[in-house]
């Protein structure tokens, strides 16, 4: 029997990670960078230490060193709707 | 600022030797950017051979943050440094514009290219800098440079930490002695990022601005192309991930040219492009 086992690590691998997390997002992944693109809702839930540290640890299990939260405009936010978002 | 963690008596018995070291010299010239360093050492160097022997030397171009400027000046001006300022080129220079890895090197070896034989002109044969005993242990192509021009770094040859550097300045009244760290702004560019007098122009008017919502403490905006990253002192975080902080950094970012705006997760980190390009460890 074989078992099909998804290596972590990738852009799609960590916004499934978040999603789990509560942190329901899309990832764009610059070299070593991750950027996470959500609500203006779910990245202030990013002000609780546990959970930004959580979030950053689980981005270092999937090969990226820094972490960045896009801040959108009021405008961004009305063209993207929650539902766009993984696990939303 | 917290007082800086340093114990009293070891910063003055390592004053008494940077008294004695600057003595054994007679005069000096300092490459002067009035960050903290520089400022104590040109400080301490006024206090032991008097303003006639020290020539604290400013080197100016499209990196150096004219508000870093203006801290040195004021610092020169309240403690009778005498100053002399000259223009540097280093963005004319293609290796250097490249924005590789050691960047930092052909920034120095302009630097010290212009300083060292005004210096010298002047009468003033050793030249020192404020490279301190924790720069040591950093990735720093520019010593190189330094190295080549037979520049001296008493603090770190003394065995000055940042730290101890603080509490002394703090002793003696320097304003700097709070200051964050603030290395020229080419340092927000990612390496192969070319930098370009409108790149560092962006880069300090999001600072100023960002300066100006009142956040203090270490700060950087970090240009990658369309999109800034901010890293803000890690305790400011909780502040400012909030729906009324994100959007006025972003409007204040936003205002200096950059299209898209990011808040880093972790804060501020030194050299932290460094790790970006995996020249030093996370």
């Amino acid at each position: 029997m074989s078992i099909r086992r998804e290596m972590p690590g990738g852009p799609s691998a960590l916004e499934r990670g978040l999603t789990e997390l509560g942190v329901p997002c899309r990832v764009e992944s610059r070299a070593g960078l991750a950027v996470l693109i959500t609500t203006p809702d779910v990245a202030a839930r990013l002000g609780e230490a546990e959970l930004r540290r959580q979030a950053l640890a689980l981005a270092r299990e999937h090969g990226f060193t820094h972490v960045a939260i896009e801040l959108r405009s009021d405008a961004d936010a009305k063209h993207t709707p929650d539902a766009s978002l993984p696990g939303a | 600022m917290q007082a800086p963690h340093a114990d009293a008596d070891t910063s003055v018995k390592a004053s008494t030797r940077l008294e004695e070291w600057l003595r054994a010299r007679g005069r000096v010239a300092i490459g002067f950017s009035g960050g903290v360093d520089s400022a104590y050492l040109a400080v301490e160097a006024v206090r032991t051979l008097g303003p006639i022997n020290v020539l604290a030397i400013i080197g100016r171009s499209a990196s150096y943050p004219a508000d870093q400027w203006a801290a040195a000046r004021s610092v020169a001006e309240a403690f009778g440094v005498p100053v002399l300022e000259l223009d540097t080129q280093e963005l004319d220079d293609p290796r250097y514009a490249a924005n590789p890895s050691n960047r930092c090197y052909f920034c120095k070896a302009e630097l010290w290219s212009k300083l060292v034989p005004e210096a010298h002109g002047r009468g003033f044969h050793t030249v020192i800098d404020g490279t301190n005993a924790d720069d040591l242990i950093d990735y720093r192509p520019g010593a190189q440079a330094a190295r080549e021009q037979s520049i001296e770094s008493p603090l770190a040859l003394l065995g000055f930490s940042k730290a101890e550097i603080r509490e002394r300045s703090r002793a003696l009244g320097i304003p700097t002695w709070a200051q964050p760290s603030s290395p020229c702004l080419s340092s927000r560019l990612p390496y192969g990022i070319a930098v370009t007098p409108e790149r560092l122009g962006m880069v300090e008017r999001a600072e100023r601005a960002l300066r100006e919502l009142g956040i203090g403490g270490d700060l950087r905006v970090r240009h990658h192309a369309d999109l800034a990253r901010v890293e803000l002192a890690p305790g400011l975080l909780a502040e400012w991930l909030t729906a009324d902080g994100m959007r006025s950094i972003a409007r204040a970012v936003r205002g200096a040219g950059f299209a898209r705006v990011t808040l880093d997760l972790r804060g501020f980190r030194s050299g932290s492009l460094n790790v970006l390009h995996g020249v030093s460890a996370a």
